[in-house]
Formats: structure tokens, sequence, C-alpha cells
């Protein structure tokens, strides 16, 4: 772990952190306002039938529970943007785009090795991810707290949902890490990662809004991530060891195969 | 292969066999080397004759296929970081951060040097680095002032070896020969230089000695002086009436008389040559130096010529 690579490595992010946390709270405080307003409404639609109710649930989340719509919430494209700019964004660029762009080459002059290297970025990648997670988290319970329906969530849970959702994040991250270190150009990395989260995503949404193939969602990690059964004390631990068994695999690819890659003169 | 025996000084890098292969394609083959404390050794080739190969091999970003390299007196496996740690590297065609100025550049990667910025000041001095040219965005730089500060992060901590891939690269010829001067400084405070370049003039000027590569293959190891003492010269005279008598004249070849010229080449000491030819009727005599550009083509003439008869 380098410090200063770290700190740098943050510095550089920072203008687009900002931003992005300022997105995320303000998305955070919208879903439980929609869920006040806008849940009774919902559950007469479904309930007269007009529409499936399958359309109305999005992933593991819904709009009839205020559990179900922060789950919602972490769930929408909107946040997965949100989040995915630093698990998927930075980390393909952190070393194949580095490598691209020649800037590698220098710092990989340093007295700096490939697994310390690795090892700061993973952090700097997980710190960013963390730190929007609690601008998703904290926008949430800003809007519950305006809405006055803290009541209705167990909130000392809610660490254990910065968690789950640190570990999904963290899931996708080492893998734009470990794709990041296979490839000399930022393109094949970014695409991998991006048809990785995508296929995870579109598995969990399909079995959402087809129940005929409901299986699908037990091979997408974003299923492993469900923070309205966590909020209503339902935890299932095997979730947590799936994700850190998806965090863990490319960990270790990584740091076997970055020091040993042979890292040619850039073209 | 001409080579010179290994000096019994102490070497700041030693190759032994070192081979580089990338599948089929062969990089480096059989490479073995030394390069002296305190000299500034010349690494010269073409475009894909291997001198980047190398010089990557050395700073571990590749690994040997065969054959084993030390830096230092550190194997360059299993120590690189140590390596780095105490060396300089200015890669061939820099790349910066642009968004950081220069002078952020040069402080980011003193802080990962981690040996201190010693030398800095003096660098930006002498290469015309100003305050308010280190203030402003490396992406507002010319080709030249990232060059410069390239040169200057490699050596701001004052490394006892520093590795430079083609350095004057962009460089006006005011900061050549201020690069020029700052290398001959370094040699006189005992500081180690590799560099590879294309520039065969500079090389000639700068360098100790000399290592010519071809297709990854190590064709000459010289001291530069020597190197150019065994290399023929050009001669050209010119005179009134009867022509000189050349005859047996030792190191005389290639004569070619026209009227009252003779052109010619020289190889080993002039002395015998001026005085063969001193005599009154004699009006014009250019003796051209040997340079280092025709002891490179020669030995890249056996290639081009291999590669005409494959072709």
């Amino acid at each position: 772990m380098n410090l200063r690579v770290y700190l740098q490595t943050l510095r550089w992010n920072s203008v687009r952190l900002a931003a992005v946390v300022v997105a995320s709270i303000g998305w955070g405080i919208l879903l439980p306002i929609i869920y006040v307003q806008f849940a009774d409404a919902f559950k007469d639609l479904a309930n007269s039938g007009a529409i499936p109710k399958e359309l109305l649930n999005f992933g593991s989340g819904s709009l009839f529970t205020l559990p179900g719509a922060l789950t919602l919430g972490l769930q929408h494209p909107l946040a997965i943007a949100f989040v995915g700019i630093f698990a998927v964004g930075s980390t393909v660029n952190a070393i194949a785009g580095e490598r691209e762009s020649g800037t590698l080459e220098v710092l990989l002059s340093k007295p700096i090795s490939r697994r310390a290297l690795y090892v700061t970025l993973a952090a700097a990648s997980a710190t960013l991810v963390a730190v929007v997670m609690l601008a998703l988290l904290g926008g949430q319970l800003i809007g519950v707290a305006i809405q006055g329906v803290g009541d209705e969530l167990d909130l000392g849970q809610m660490p254990l949902v910065f968690l789950n959702g640190l570990m999904l994040w963290s899931a996708f991250a080492a893998f734009g890490l470990a794709a990041s270190v296979s490839f000399d150009r930022h393109s094949p990395a970014l695409g991998v990662t991006m048809a990785y989260l995508l296929v995870n995503y579109f598995l969990e949404i399909l079995g959402s809004l087809w129940r005929d193939v409901a299986w699908s969602q037990e091979y997408s990690l974003f299923h492993r991530f469900n923070p309205g059964e966590i909020l209503t004390g339902k935890a299932d631990p095997i979730d947590f060891v799936i994700l850190a068994v998806a965090i863990v695999i490319p960990v270790v690819y990584a740091l076997v195969v970055f020091p040993r890659r042979d890292l040619a003169a850039p073209s | 292969m001409q080579t010179e025996p290994m000096g019994t000084s102490q070497a700041v890098i030693a190759t032994d066999g070192l081979t580089k292969h990338y599948g089929n394609v062969e990089a480096l083959n059989d490479l073995t080397l030394d390069v002296r404390a305190g000299e500034i050794f010349g690494f010269l080739g073409p475009n894909g004759a291997g001198k980047s190969t190398m010089i990557r091999t050395l700073l571990g970003f590749l690994h040997p296929t065969r054959g084993s390299a030390t830096v230092l007196g550190l194997d360059v496996v299993a120590d690189s970081v140590e390596i780095r740690r105490r060396t300089g590297y200015l890669p061939g065609g820099i790349a910066l951060y642009d968004s950081l100025s220069g002078a952020d550049a040069l402080q980011y990667l003193a802080d990962l040097q981690d040996r201190g910025s010693t030398m800095r000041d003096e660098l930006c001095d002498r290469l015309q680095m100003s305050k308010a040219v280190l203030r402003r965005k490396v992406r507002d730089y010319s080709r030249g002032m990232r060059q410069k500060i390239g040169v200057i992060q490699a050596l701001q901590h004052d490394p006892e070896l520093a590795i430079l891939d083609e350095p004057t690269e962009g460089l006006d010829p005011l900061m050549q020969h201020a690069f020029y001067a700052l290398m001959d400084d370094q040699r006189a405070k005992g500081r180690s230089i590799f560099f590879s370049s294309h520039v065969l003039s500079e090389v000639e000027r700068v360098c100790d000695r000399v290592a010519i590569i071809r297709s990854g293959h190590l064709m000459a190891l010289q001291n530069v002086e020597e190197l150019l003492a065994r290399r023929k010269k050009k001669v050209e005279l010119r005179w009134r009436g009867a022509a000189p008598d050349l005859a047996g004249i030792p190191g005389l070849a290639d004569v070619e008389v026209r009227g009252d010229r003779m052109r010619a080449t020289l190889q080993g000491d002039v002395s015998g040559f001026v005085r063969a030819i001193a005599s009154p009727s004699l009006e014009d005599l250019t003796i051209e130096p040997a340079r280092l550009e025709e002891a490179f083509l020669e030995y890249y003439a056996g290639d081009e010529a291999s590669e005409e008869e494959r072709g």
C-alpha cells in the first residue's frame, strides 16, 4: 500500500466524487418521498389487475413497502450509474488506462511493487465506492426523516446494508481491476467489466419481471444485495459469503497475474 | 562481435546471457555486457533492435526468458523495487500526468522515489524550467518541456545510476548542450549513466563506452575512443606538379587520383602519412575525423545485405 498514490488517486477523483455524492444524496432523498406519496396508489393499481404486479417490482425492490422502496432505489439504473462510475469506470482505468496513456511506465519506474500498486488502487476504489454508498444511504435516511417514516425501518440494520452494498460494488470493482491488470488498453478492460455487470443486472431484473425464470436471479450478484430483507431482520449470511467469494477470486487473480505480466513499451 | 575485456572496476549493470523472447520473436539474444561505475554508457541500435527490451528488463517491466542481470549488484527479478529506488529512469517519449502542474508532477514523482530531490533546483535552472513554467499544467507543455520534466524527474534524487531512453529527443540544440554538460558533471561526480540513443553524434560526444545491438544481438562493446581510432579516416590532398609517392604508406587504402587531387581512406596513425606526403608541392590537406556513424553503419551493413538477399 502506497499512501502517496492512494491520496493522489482520491485527489484526482475528488471533483467527480463531489458531483456524484450530491446526485446520490438527492436520489436517496427521493425514494422515501415517492414511497410515501405513491405507495397506496401503486398498491391499488396492482390490486386492480390493470398491470401485472411484477411490473411494479424492480430487482429485489418494490414500491409497496419502505424497505422495498429503498432497495429499489439502490438497484435502480441511476444508482448503478452513480456507483458504477467508480466501481467500473475508475477501476478499469486505474491500470489499463495508465498503461495506455504511458503514465504507468513512470509510476512503476519508482520503487513501488506491482502488488503494492494494485492494493493501493483497490483501496482507493473501495474508498470511492464506500463514499458513494454512504451518500446514497445518507440521502435515503434524510428522506425517511423528512417523511417521518423511520418507524417502518430497523435503522440499527443500516450498517449491515452499507456493508452489503459495499461488498456488492467491491466485487464489481475487484473484477474491474482484474480486467485492468490483464489488458494494455482501456477499451477491452471496460468492455469485459461492463459485460460482467450487465449480465448480472440482466439476470436479476429478468427474474424479477418474469417469474418463470426467477431462478436466473440466483446467478446474479445483485440478488445478494437485498437491503429490504436486512432492514426487516431477515439478512441471509449466504449472500455475504457469496459476495466475499466474488471479491476474493478477482483479487487473487490480479495479485498473481499482474506481477508476472510483461509490460512491453507502450505503443 | 568485438568486445573488450571487463574492467576491474565494479559493474553497475551486468548481464549474463540475457535473453528475452516474445513468443517466436527474439527481442534479446544472449546479451552479455557490463556498465562500469562512473561511466557514461551508450546503447545504440535502430528501432526494433532490442534497446527498450533491454532497459525494461533491467527495470523489471519485462521478465528474462533466459540468463540473468544485475543492476547495482541487485538481481533484476528479485530486487526490482530496490533497483528502482536507487536508479533514475527516463522512459522514451515520456508521458506525464496532464492535470498536474510541472512542479506538482515533479514533487509527486519525488515523493514516490522517497529519496528527496536534492538536485531539482539545479536541474530546473540548467534546463531553463523557471518557476513560472513549472506552475503551468503539464497539458500545456510542449514536447521539449515534457522531456525536460522527464530528465529532471529521472535525476532530481541524484541517483547512483540513471537509465535514460533517448534523453535528448525533443530538446532544442541549446538544451541538448545543457544536457551534455549535465552528463559531464554527473560523470565527474562518479555517477553512472546508461543511455540509448539514435543520435550518434551525441553518443560520440558524451559516452565513454558504447554497445551496438542488432536484432537483439550484441555486435560491439567498445571504448568510444578505441572504436573511433580503429575506423578509417577520409583524407584528401591537392598538390602542384608531380603527384607525391603514396606507395607503401601504412593504412592507406581506396586511393582515387583525379588530376591534382587524391582521395583515400587512412586507418591508424596519421604521422607516417603526413611525413610521406610532406613536400613543397603539397597545396592542401584535409583529414576528416572518423565518425561513430560510420562504425554504426558498418555493423548494420551486413544486416541490410542479408535482408536484401532474403527479399
